[in-house]
């Protein structure tokens, strides 16, 4: 794959042709905020970097596809600004002390884009469907694990009946894999997998055009009155409509912001910010992601990090803030825990804990036995040097994480003489280096809103990516307990315990950066933001055109 | 005379269907000997179970042996059913087929405008005539042959869409977004082609048939147009094959770039995400491509050079 070299030559291009460009935007109106009052009416062109693969929102997986399902669909949940569950199609939830039922109430006098009401039986047809050998096999496999029956109890209130407690069911009621889709689209839409116009929803736009390769256009949805509390009005969208267009090259979205071509776009490289920020008729806005941090996680079943002291001594190796201020020009937010520090569940005392000692780190690897060092400056132990490989699969390397990764190269090189290995391959190559176990160094992060989820699949000993391939009781008590405790301090707590142990007692990790999402707007365009406890895009929802 | 001819076209088909059967079946191998086993591909970087990976075992029949899968493609290809994609979730002919038109708007434009360019450059700079501009024209080719496509649409689309806003940035506002992709897809193809023509002309011009079309007081123009392209156009039409080759090659850069529809951005999320079925059918449709315009282009022989169609 092309990309990267793709990447520097925009770079070499932008640099080029900068003058032109910024020349050209200040001849133009002198700055104005965004006009001060909402109001109604008019259209925009936001270009965003990826196309999703379906638009069925029970099947979505794609963290940068969020802003759009949200448009369309709608869950019974949502999250408020401090990253609390309040409801949005539901009324209300209860749940027996035993945590094993709940019982969801639902609003009155919503409706469908397609006509059809919203109602108990909508929400058991939306779940049932979930449930359908073939259909959503990830969502039936994890988030509704623990589900057991389904119940209309009456038009307006659907009771979930659970084998286990399990308060991560709740988030499920807020995710896109939740949302309600249409009972008649689930029944008759042409390609219920694939999404698209003949799938309705109860959302502020309907989507009436979807040209594959090229854009999607969504169009109000008049009769819509039934916002979420995070949302910043109620009725109707402002807009009358919205068209997304897919620019996937980052210079190609900001030529085409800063020639009015589009008003807003989402995925902005922090080598590129500077052109946001210096042209008055633009603005950034960023927000960091929840769910987990980006780490580099250590394989604790093979040499040399099944010796917690060399896991340590990696730690310390980098020093972190200088290595996030050479590559992200000081716009990356450093992570201390596995958990992102915008998550509720994050715990402060982490800040500060460990790290950046190369001193420490040198003792650490000498008490290790790695004593020695050979003639390329590498420390060496029994013959072998210390090597160990991080592996990164092209399609997932994003934020220049290749470029991040060659500069802790060079860190723990030079301060403790330590051999990092990288190797950027396809998914196919990086795949099976993770299932024959072949690596000493995973890198990942995850935009989850619950962050318990995204630990569940890294540090259980049973989950999907745990592939430091840690094996712990504790651990997996911790996460089980975490996923059974409803009470949110009691969670905070238990979650605390699990951060301690994992990052400061076993050192599993190297946490890096918070990922975020950035979106670069004309400042004619009022009401832009980003979801709450997610962080990334919100829907065209709030959206306006001032004067 | 009808019979040898009819064997003839007979042998061509069967020659076609060789290829496209070699092409995909070269593919699927490729394919299966890439790293990392299907299931892991379909199930990316989404939740990952036992039950997961069972159920798309299932739903994709993969737990059948290779050969008999591969028999089983080869069986639904000749039926026209070229499966479903593992990513999109699709048929795939639906899939490509929803992109075949763009991408074939693209290259056919950006073909017609890179061959008369061509013809144009060589024309304009064959034979002994203006040695500077003959450079200058030389020294443009190699720059536009040398230079990455991806650059030349970034700075095409700097200057002329994002600080004169002549172009919009592709979208659905028909021909003025076409202009773009279809120059820069072009430019390297017509640099190339202007080289091979330009030789190809001086070598004509040096053959006695034009020296002999000279001394009856044709005019130079007429010449050079008349009886030396025509001869010399037999190079450039050899290099058809390649020219479409490089035309799918670009589209899948120039419709990254451009943010356009098309099949090169469905069959590089296809490559990268190893979704097999829409990879399979991409080969065989630029195979089948090949294969008709190999064919098209030694029909054109005999229309270029009646010593052909004698023999």
């Amino acid at each position: 794959m092309p990309a990267p070299h793709l990447r520097t030559l925009t770079a070499v291009a932008l640099v080029a042709l900068l003058a032109g460009v910024t020349g050209c935007s200040t001849d133009a109106a002198p700055a104005s905020d965004a006009a001060s009052q909402p109001r109604s009416g008019g259209t925009l062109t936001w270009a965003i970097e990826t196309e999703p693969i379906t638009l069925n929102p029970h099947l979505y997986a794609q963290a940068k596809a969020r802003l759009l399902v949200w448009n369309t669909f709608e869950s019974l949940l949502s999250y408020d600004q401090q990253g609390k569950l309040v409801p949005w199609l539901a009324t209300g939830w209860q749940t027996t002390p035993d945590g094993r039922s709940y019982t969801v109430t639902l609003r009155d006098k919503v409706t469908f884009s397609d006509g059809t009401p919203f109602d108990a039986t909508a929400v058991k047809a939306n779940i049932d469907k979930l449930r359908e050998p073939g259909y959503a096999p990830a969502v039936a496999a994890v988030q509704l694990r623990n589900l057991d029956t389904v119940e209309v109890v009456d038009a307006r209130t659907v009771r979930l009946t659970l084998t286990n407690p399990d308060v991560l069911i709740l988030d499920f009621l807020a995710s896109p894999q939740g949302a309600q889709v249409s009972p008649k689209s689930l029944r008759e839409a042409k390609n219920l997998k694939a999404g698209g116009v003949d799938l309705a929803g109860t959302g502020p736009f309907v989507l009436d055009r979807y040209v594959p390769g090229q854009e999607l256009h969504y169009k109000r949805n008049p009769g819509y009155d039934w916002a979420p509390p995070s949302a910043t009005h109620t009725g109707p969208a402002y807009l009358d409509g919205i068209t997304y267009r897919f620019l996937k090259e980052s210079a190609v979205r900001i030529g085409a912001l800063t020639s009015g071509q589009v008003q807003l776009i989402e995925g902005v490289p922090a080598t590129d910010q500077q052109l946001i920020t210096a042209n008055p008729r633009l603005r950034l806005i960023r927000q960091l992601n929840s769910g987990s941090a980006y780490s580099y996680y250590f394989n604790t079943s093979r040499t040399p990090f099944d010796d917690l002291r060399v896991r340590r001594a990696f730690r310390e190796a980098v020093d972190v803030d200088t290595v996030l201020k050479a590559v992200y020009r000081d716009t990356a937010v450093r992570a201390w825990s596995v958990i992102s520090p915008s998550s509720p569940l994050y715990d402060k005392r982490l800040d500060g804990s460990y790290g950046g000692n190369a001193i420490t780190a040198n003792a650490l690897l000498d008490q290790a036995g790695w004593t020695r060092r050979d003639a390329d400056g590498y420390r060496v132990k029994d013959g072998r040097r210390l090597t160990v490989r991080l592996v990164q699969a092209a399609p997932f390397v994003r934020d220049r994480r290749d470029v991040l990764a060659q500069a802790i190269q060079a860190a723990v090189k030079q301060s403790a003489g330590i051999d990092l290995k990288i190797s950027l391959v396809d998914q196919g190559t990086a795949q099976e280096a993770f299932d024959t176990n072949q690596y000493e160094v995973f890198d990942n992060s995850r935009a989850d809103t619950d962050a318990g989820a995204a630990l569940n699949l890294l540090l259980h000993s049973q989950g999907g990516i745990n592939r430091t391939r840690v094996n712990d009781p504790r651990i997996d008590q911790l996460l089980d307990t975490g996923q059974a405790t409803a009470d949110p301090a009691g969670r905070a707590s238990i979650y605390a315990d699990l951060q301690q142990r994992v990052v400061v007692d076993q050192a599993l990790l190297l946490p890096l950066y918070a990922p975020a999402d950035q979106i670069a707007a004309s400042t004619t365009v009022g009401g832009v933001r980003f979801e709450p406890t997610a962080g990334v895009p919100a829907s065209a929802y709030d959206l306006w055109i001032g004067n | 005379m009808r019979q040898p001819r009819l064997r003839a076209v007979t042998r061509r088909l069967g020659t076609g269907l060789v290829v496209l059967w070699a092409a995909t079946s070269a593919a699927y191998l490729a394919l299966l000997a890439a790293p990392g086993d299907t299931v892991d591909a379909i199930v990316g970087d989404g939740a990952d179970t036992p039950q997961i990976r069972a159920e798309i075992i299932t739903e994709w029949a993969l737990d059948r042996p290779a050969a008999v899968q591969y028999l089983d493609y080869l069986r639904r290809l000749a039926e026209g059913d070229l499966g479903r994609s593992y990513l999109l979730q699709r048929p795939v002919a639906e899939v490509i087929g929803e992109q075949l038109t763009a991408t074939l708007t693209l290259a056919v434009t950006a073909a017609g405008l890179g061959v008369l360019l061509a013809i144009a450059l060589a024309t304009a700079t064959a034979g002994h005539r203006r040695p500077w501009l003959r450079r200058a024209s030389s020294g443009l080719e190699l720059v536009l042959v040398s230079t990455p496509t991806f650059l030349i649409g970034i700075v095409l689309l700097t200057v002329f869409s994002f600080r004169l806003g002549l172009f919009p940035v592709a979208g659905d506002q028909g021909v003025a977004a076409l202009v773009l992709p279809a120059v820069t897809l072009a430019l390297p193809i017509a640099g190339l082609l202007a080289q091979i023509l330009r030789d190809a002309l001086d070598r004509a011009l040096d053959e006695p048939f034009v020296l002999t079309a000279r001394s009856r007081g044709t005019r130079e123009s007429a010449v050079l147009l008349r009886h030396a392209l025509r001869h010399a156009l037999l190079p450039t039409i050899t290099l058809a094959g390649w020219l479409f080759g490089t035309l799918l090659g670009g589209a899948v850069i120039v419709e990254q770039v451009f943010g356009r529809p098309g099949l090169g951005q469905v069959t590089l999320a296809a490559v990268t995400g190893k979704d097999m079925p829409v990879v399979l059918a991409v080969v065989t449709l630029s195979a089948a491509v090949y294969v008709v315009v190999n064919t098209a282009a030694d029909l054109a022989y005999l229309l270029v050079d009646p010593r052909l169609r004698r023999s």
